[in-house]
């Protein structure tokens, strides 16, 4: 029988090519016409550990992996002891028989992948090519078709094409053709991570500089767009610290250059400071918060959504800023150059809130750039006897200019005039208060002009959710083909309330990856909806849709 | 005086305040680089951290960033690096720049960032009522230490010196001329330039008979650092002027060779084609 979802496990300590092993196999179902969801759970170390890469693909608009896999491909003894745990029916696990020799293993193909590497110069990091390999065997990829894969998709090619032959040749006997995946005539579409997809909206929607220091889970949007820099004709810079990134951004933006920074929660802490700055001197940045198991350092690699609250209330004092988060990598990709015009047009910060689960994940998307939004802030287009960088407007946007200008152009940190002089006038702080606030409500105006909240589905039951966890929730219906409508805000700040009247006298399930329900309690706050049940995971781990799929009906 | 290079903001420094020579010293150098070198004011801009010495940013009628206490040097080099075309001068603090945010002065030393970083260095918190900073002498008795300071004071010119900062001098706020001199220099220098003045305080920590008698002007800068490091170990004659300059290639000239991000950014279209010859890869 023709399979539509198939999923793929690859393990094995951390330098064995795992997570490289992962995104090709990725390449391969892409190739196959198929939709592909790839989630790497990797540690918070260099070599040795568990590295593992969960990929499943389907022959529909596949939103999640899922934990219980129809091959794994151990390369270690401890890839093997977790994932016995991880197959489905009929699942087969390939297991490495060097590592296990003295094992009793009841079930599973055991190859010799370390014997058989060890012919091979930096033996160990081919182990991946070895799980590709045992891959293209059991979906019944000829030799060919395998040696032109790694040709396109690994370095030192020869090498690695024999030793991949090596294991076809010990992997064939047992496991040739086990499985066959249903094609569709689709054309192969992109495979990217949901770091790729916002510094690629990002840079569709205008962005000019990016300053980031380096933090798990963010740190990849700094690599690929240090790697792209050139091809974009755009600075980016790794400073000395959170605080230089954030500050060079302003300083960068006050200069009409659109910028970006990133961080997880601990650097997003430092540059706190800063994000208020950006309120006061009315300098627009977006910060992306790429969350992570907290408190503190907590578990760097891992995802959590426990930082609602503190992306809601980022920065001293009152002022307008704009929190939002995507659901989907191709979402992550609009919203980012959404949110990059939405600070250009309200001269403030924006932060694009997401998670660890959406960040490194890699889904397969189909991206128009044409499609993204683009923004420009409102120009001074001259007028006054003199420029007035803070001058005071109904809807409280005073027009841009930048410097190097005939016009003095003075941004502050201080509460000022409307030249931007520092102020202790009590008329003067009020009015400035005022047009800050009614800035507030023109951004509110735009918001209900804008698409705000997701509804997917219709009926009962109602499920409210956020963030990556989205896609768990719709892969999770989907899987056992549950009708439900699941309601997502995009926006969280400010908070699109009159998308939830319709949604007053619904008792929704509220599903979030979080401990003290910030989400649920945040929609009580905002709209006096209350949960009938709420699903919470906070384990680091993202949500598999079959076992999610259990709780939403334990729930009913 | 009012004059074009002055805000009508209410001038708030204590009579006497070392600021003021700061402030002329500046709008002296300002008009200088106007009239020899053709520099049009409307390039040069400015940041300020936070305390007394940044009050100077609502003074100077001048364009740029008042921006957060220890950031102004941050602040400064991201305004540089989106338009190189530009002069850009920051003012800090010895708080700021010694204490708060020293890895910005570091950083932006290490790695030749092409702007001016003016310190106003009067060996105490003003704004905040005469605390010790990091330049204060040991034993200096202020509100946080009433016994006086347990720490030694760093050497400011010791230290750029030795990150290798491309222009280091000292100055003092009564030599009026001087000062003007070396500001004019810091602000021609291609590449990072740092000017440690030497500011008494009228109010909390009044300087200026001892500066008076100790200030030398120096007669060129030295020729080595190793020659520079011992003219800044001096204790007894107090020499102002240029230490050393040398010339290194510029931290924006490395980073984005002749970009210019403010002026010559990609069309939208060109990001189009960019993304999906990229995307495109990836299949």
């Amino acid at each position: 029988m023709e399979k539509e979802l198939f999923t793929f496990i690859a393990g094995g300590t951390a330098g064995a090519g795992i997570r490289k092993a992962g995104a090709v196999s990725g390449y391969i179902f892409t190739r196959m016409g198929r939709r592909v969801f790839e989630m790497e759970d990797y540690q918070s170390l260099i070599k040795g550990g568990h590295n593992f890469a969960v990929v499943s693909s389907a022959t529909y608009p596949i939103k999640s992996h899922y934990m219980r896999a129809d091959l794994v491909v151990a390369t270690d003894k401890r890839s093997y002891d977790i994932h016995k745990e991880h197959l489905n029916d009929g699942g087969i696990m390939v297991y490495n028989a060097d590592a296990m020799k003295d094992e009793a293993v009841p079930n599973g193909v055991g190859l010799p992948f370390t014997t058989i590497s060890r012919k091979y110069t930096n033996s160990e990091l081919r182990l991946g090519v070895g799980a590709i390999a045992v891959l293209a065997v059991a979906i019944g990829m000829s030799k060919e078709e395998l040696a032109e894969v790694i040709r396109s998709q690994y370095r030192d090619a020869e090498n690695n094409i024999n030793f991949a032959m090596e294991i076809y040749d010990a992997a064939a006997p047992q496991l040739l053709g086990k499985f066959t995946l249903k094609k569709t005539n689709e054309k192969p579409l992109p495979m990217i991570s949901g770091n790729e997809a916002i510094s690629l909206g990002a840079v569709a929607g205008g962005l000019d500089f990016f300053c980031a220091y380096p933090m798990t889970p963010a740190s990849s949007i700094l690599h690929f767009l240090a790697a792209h820099a050139k091809d974009f004709h755009i600075g980016v810079m790794h400073p000395e610290s959170e605080l230089a990134a954030i500050n060079m951004a302003l300083g960068a933006a006050s200069m009409g250059l659109k910028t970006m920074v990133a961080s997880s929660g601990g650097g997003m802490a430092l540059m706190e400071e800063a994000f208020s700055l950006s309120g006061m001197a009315e300098v627009p940045v977006l910060a992306v918060l790429g969350s992570r198991p907290g408190p503190s350092t907590g578990v760097p690699t891992y995802t959590e959504q426990g930082d609602l609250r503190f992306a809601l209330n980022q920065g001293h004092g009152e002022f307008p800023r704009v929190v939002a988060s995507p659901s989907t990598m191709e979402e992550a990709f609009y919203l980012a150059a959404e949110m990059l015009a939405l600070v250009q047009e309200f001269q403030t910060v924006g932060i694009l809130l997401t998670e660890k689960h959406l960040e490194e994940s890699r889904m397969t998307v189909d991206i128009d750039p044409a499609k993204a939004p683009w923004g420009e802030p409102i120009m001074y287009q001259g007028g006054d006897e003199k420029y007035l960088r803070y001058k005071i407007t109904e809807d409280g946007i005073s027009p841009l200019l930048f410097p190097p200008s005939d016009q003095v152009i003075k941004f502050t940190s201080y509460e000022h005039d409307e030249y931007g002089i520092a102020t202790e006038d009590p008329n003067m702080i009020a009015k400035m208060h005022e047009k800050r606030a009614r800035k507030q409500e023109t951004l509110v105006k735009k918001l209900m002009q804008m698409h705000t909240v997701n509804v997917f589905g219709h009926g009962e039951p109602v499920i409210f959710t956020y963030g990556s966890t989205t896609m768990s929730v719709l892969e999770a219906l989907h899987h056992v083909n549950m009708e439900a409508a699941v309601v997502q805000p995009i926006y969280l700040e400010p908070f699109p309330t009159w998308e939830f009247e319709k949604f007053k006298n619904v008792e929704p399930i509220v599903i979030e990856q979080s401990v003290m329900g910030a989400f649920e309690t945040l929609i009580r706050e905002k709209t006096g909806i209350r949960a009938k049940a709420s699903i919470r995971k906070y384990d680091g781990r993202p949500f598999d849709p079959e076992e999610l799929a259990k709780q939403i009906k334990e729930a009913l | 005086m009012p004059d074009d290079l002055t805000t009508y903001a209410e001038n708030t420094w204590c009579p006497g305040c070392g600021n003021f020579g700061i402030f002329n010293a500046f709008k002296n150098a300002v008009k200088r680089l106007e009239q020899e070198d053709g520099i049009n004011r409307n390039n040069i801009l400015i940041t300020a951290g936070i305390g007394c010495h940044a009050k100077i940013f609502d003074y100077l009628d001048l364009s740029g960033f008042y921006s957060l206490h220890g950031r102004e040097i941050a602040t400064a080099q991201g305004m540089k690096l989106a338009n190189p075309s530009v002069t850009v001068v920051a003012f800090a603090g010895d708080g700021d720049a010694f204490g708060e945010g020293i890895e910005h002065l570091i950083f932006a030393a290490k790695r030749n960032a092409d702007i001016t970083v003016i310190i106003h260095d009067n060996g105490v918190y003003g704004l905040t009522t005469g605390q010790f900073t990091p330049t204060s002498p040991e034993g200096f008795r202020g509100p946080s230490t009433p016994f006086g300071s347990p720490e030694e004071p760093l050497n400011p010119i010791k230290l750029m010196l030795s990150i290798g900062a491309t222009f280091v001098a000292r100055g003092f706020s009564g030599k009026l001329k001087e000062l003007t001199d070396v500001f004019y220099q810091a602000m021609k220098h291609k590449g990072f330039s740092f000017v440690d003045v030497l500011q008494p305080c009228v109010s909390f920590n009044d300087t200026y008979k001892l500066y008076n008698s100790k200030v030398e002007v120096l007669p060129q800068p030295a020729n080595t650092v190793e020659e520079a490091m011992k003219l800044a170990e001096q204790t007894e004659k107090l020499p102002i002027g240029v230490f050393y300059q040398t010339q290194a290639p510029t931290y924006h000239e490395k980073l984005l060779g002749d970009l210019n991000l403010a002026t010559q950014r990609a069309s939208r279209e060109q990001r189009w084609e960019s993304i999906k010859a990229l995307l495109q890869q990836n299949v």
